[in-house]
């Protein structure tokens, strides 16, 4: 093969495929389209958190049992206030006056300890029309005053400790079994698990969006070959291999650039997030390193074989269909992801690092999940067994492109096709 | 006189007189798609210098001929050589192919298409890019070349694909069809072109039905039907060989007062018909022996129309 004619073939593709309107958009529009709406998104909400932070924030308190601990209230513009990082809570004597209150909107929500609480344990919420029933703030502001009344109950009856223990009974402090240790952590749960699906999720999909985005314009340019009828002019001048391998490349460096744009987002969006929430995402920088090589090898290996299938075919919709199979099997880690990023290093996810089609998205998935348990052999192993795979497929998939890329007409038969790619 | 298929076997002295100096040879090839034989036992040679024409009609096998010449296809059997050796990419970057269901890169501009195919012939960048711009202008299409080859009209993209063709300077160029889809005027321009790579030495093989420009540009000629070599030979020769025995004679005299048996030809001369034994030459003795004033003298030379047809008719 004359690498000066691959080049050539290379960089007229990589060319003709990055001018295009469709690639610029996918490439450099997607991330801003998802950065223009998550902005939007998280705008809008801003705008209206902070418009309901400048609305009352105020609740009333009525203890008709006389059970409330009246210690913890400040006098204040001659109210009692009992005041939080939330919300302020006033306590009043009268309900008619909290009721005035509540009525003229002052009050979002008033709470009344019934006369018989000890024994039923009442507490009546009233709100008024202009308040939301459900609103966050009053959801928010219970809680306390279940600790505030267990507080006063307690008063006097327990050792301070134990009283603080029946109010708070256990503070979880997470902490996660590192290689070298443990490793505490101050996460919240929920939190953490978002974060540690959402990163490997993302960079799955997009490593598979970029794969399957370059093998689809392989398809198309085989298909384009063929229907223009130029193959024979390549042909009088070049050789399959030579157009093969410069398709490979060329259209495989387009992919690459959308996979790092892509990836860029990622990391952006990552960066940003730990920025917001005070450190609380990993970011999977061995994952990410590992990305480019995985997305090479696994672009080579599935894009020969799309390459040769989609030569098969006569028209852009025939090479299509002929070349779904192969996508599908890459998308393969995509259907068990909850079984992935549930158990990453079990025995599926073991077993998928070492079948070509789906060990670059499942290495990915596993090293951005739990980075600790994947061995650094299977890491290299499958990016060997992807090598030799690639190799193979280079070479089987050059000689039926051969075969494909001359049909204008029949399909050829299973038989021609074996004895062409021995 | 009616041309048949006994003439064939005359043909076959032709196939079987192969030199060695062919740019580009065949011998005994036989190409089969299944149970249909594409080319049965074809043997020619190309010469360097000349230019070539392959007819034949729709499906003879002349595209089939020129793929496996160009080591696009593999022959069953048989040998292919070109520049005296099995086809090879060295071989193969001194031949250019303007295949008849040619095909463009839509999208692409002009010049950056022509400088494209021209690197794949091998020509560096700066060769390329210097070889479109002298190519657009010898064709008339500098004003175009950074238009979108989709904007161009059905002859404008055929002269971008000629000019593709021709741009190294190959020492073959292969050409199926160049003539379809052209006005006269570019009909003229492309038949200079191939005028003047004869005479710069360079080989031109030309595949088409076009004959009357078959008979104004080939040296040589091959017919295919079939998949036989049914006719093959130097032009003038096949030409002769295929002619009546009749001459045209133009004459303010009135022949039949001279015993001839003659009749009336359109261009306005008489058309006679001469005995098996008689020759042209003996023929145009005896009119000036016999005292006839002859303003012009021609014998009636077949046209490749005719012997075409007649061929491959004859086949049917």
């Amino acid at each position: 093969m004359r690498p000066k004619r691959i080049a050539a073939v290379a960089r007229f593709e990589f060319l003709a495929v990055v001018k295009r309107w469709s690639y610029l958009i996918a490439t450099f529009g997607l991330p801003l389209f998802l950065a223009a709406v998550s902005g939007t998104v998280l705008g809008v909400q801003t705008y209206f958190l902070t418009q309901r932070a400048a609305e009352s924030s105020a609740f009333g308190l009525v203890d008709e049992a006389s059970v409330v601990d009246r210690s913890v209230f400040e006098e204040r513009d001659g109210e009692q206030v009992w005041g939080n990082q939330v919300s302020d809570v006033l306590l009043y004597e009268d309900q008619e006056a909290a009721t005035r209150d509540l009525e003229s909107g002052r009050l979002r929500a008033l709470y009344v300890v019934d006369k018989d609480y000890l024994r039923s344990g009442e507490v009546r919420a009233i709100q008024s029309e202009k308040t939301p029933l459900l609103s966050m703030r009053g959801t928010n502001v219970e809680p306390l005053l279940r600790s505030l009344l267990r507080k006063s109950l307690l008063d006097g009856r327990l050792e301070e400790d134990v009283q603080e223990r029946v109010i708070s009974p256990a503070l979880f402090v997470r902490a996660r079994l590192g290689p070298d240790g443990v490793e505490v952590t101050d996460v919240d749960e929920a939190l953490d698990l978002l974060m540690r699906t959402t990163i490997p999720l993302f960079l799955g999909v997009l490593l598979l969006t970029a794969l399957l985005s370059a093998s689809g314009y392989l398809v198309q340019t085989v298909a384009t070959d063929k229907e223009s009828k130029i193959v024979e002019v390549l042909l009088s001048s070049v050789t399959p291999e030579e157009i093969l391998a410069g398709k490979l490349f060329g259209l495989g460096a387009a992919g690459l650039v959308q996979f790092a744009a892509w990836t860029s987002m990622v990391i952006f969006v990552a960066l940003s997030a730990s920025a917001a929430l005070a450190s609380v995402v990993t970011v999977p920088w061995l994952a990410l390193a590992v990305s480019p090589l995985l997305f090479v090898l696994g672009y080579l290996f599935l894009g020969s074989l799309m390459l040769a299938t989609a030569a098969l075919g006569a028209n852009a919709a025939e090479s299509q269909k002929l070349t779904m199979g192969w996508a599908m099997l890459a998308i393969l880690p995509l259907m068990v992801l909850v079984i992935l990023l549930e158990d990453p290093n079990g025995i599926l996810g073991q077993a998928m690092t070492w079948i070509p089609f789906t060990s670059p998205l499942t290495v990915i998935i596993r090293l951005s999940v739990e980075p600790s348990g994947v061995a650094w052999w299977e890491v290299s192993g499958a990016i060997v067994v992807l090598i030799i795979s690639t190799w193979a497929a280079i070479r089987v998939g050059a000689r039926l492109f051969r075969v494909g890329f001359l049909l204008t007409g029949s399909r050829p038969s299973l038989a021609e096709l074996w004895r062409q790619s021995r | 006189m009616p041309f048949g298929p006994a003439l064939v076997g005359v043909e076959a002295r032709g196939a079987s007189t192969l030199s060695s100096v062919g740019i580009l040879e065949y011998r005994g090839v036989t190409k089969r798609f299944g149970q249909y034989t594409a080319l049965a036992d074809v043997s020619l040679e190309v010469v360097p210098g000349e230019v070539f024409g392959l007819l034949g009609p729709n499906g003879a096998g002349k595209t089939t001929l020129i793929r496996i010449g160009l080591d696009i296809l593999r022959a069953d059997e048989g040998e292919v050589s070109l520049f005296g050796a099995p086809p090879s990419q060295a071989s193969l970057d001194r031949t250019a192919y303007l295949p008849e269901e040619r095909g463009v890169y839509r999208r692409a501009k002009v010049r950056e298409l022509l400088a494209y195919l021209g690197k794949l012939k091998g020509l560096g960048r700066a060769a390329a890019a210097k070889a479109s711009s002298d190519w657009l202008e010898r064709v008339g299409l500098s004003r175009v070349a950074d238009h979108r080859v989709e904007s161009l009209s059905k002859g404008m993209t055929q002269k971008v694909q000629i000019a593709a063709c021709l741009m190294s300077d190959p020492e073959l160029c292969v050409l199926d069809e160049p003539f379809s889809g052209l006005d006269p005027v570019n009909v003229a321009l492309v038949t200079d072109l191939i005028q003047q790579r004869r005479a710069n030495g360079l080989t031109t093989v030309l595949s088409t039905h076009m004959m009357h420009q078959v008979e104004a540009l080939c040296d040589r000629v091959a017919l295919v039907h079939q998949g036989h070599l049914v006719v093959y030979g130097q032009l003038d020769e096949i030409r002769r060989r295929y002619s009546p025995n009749e001459v045209i004679v133009w004459t303010a005299m009135d022949l039949s007062a001279f015993g001839v048996n003659a009749t009336q030809h359109k261009t306005g001369g008489w058309r006679v018909e001469l005995p098996a034994s008689e020759t042209a030459a003996g023929y145009l003795n005896e009119l000036v022996r016999n005292g006839v004033s002859i303003d012009r003298y021609e014998p009636l030379v077949a046209r490749m129309d005719d012997i075409f047809v007649s061929l491959v008719s004859g086949g049917r």
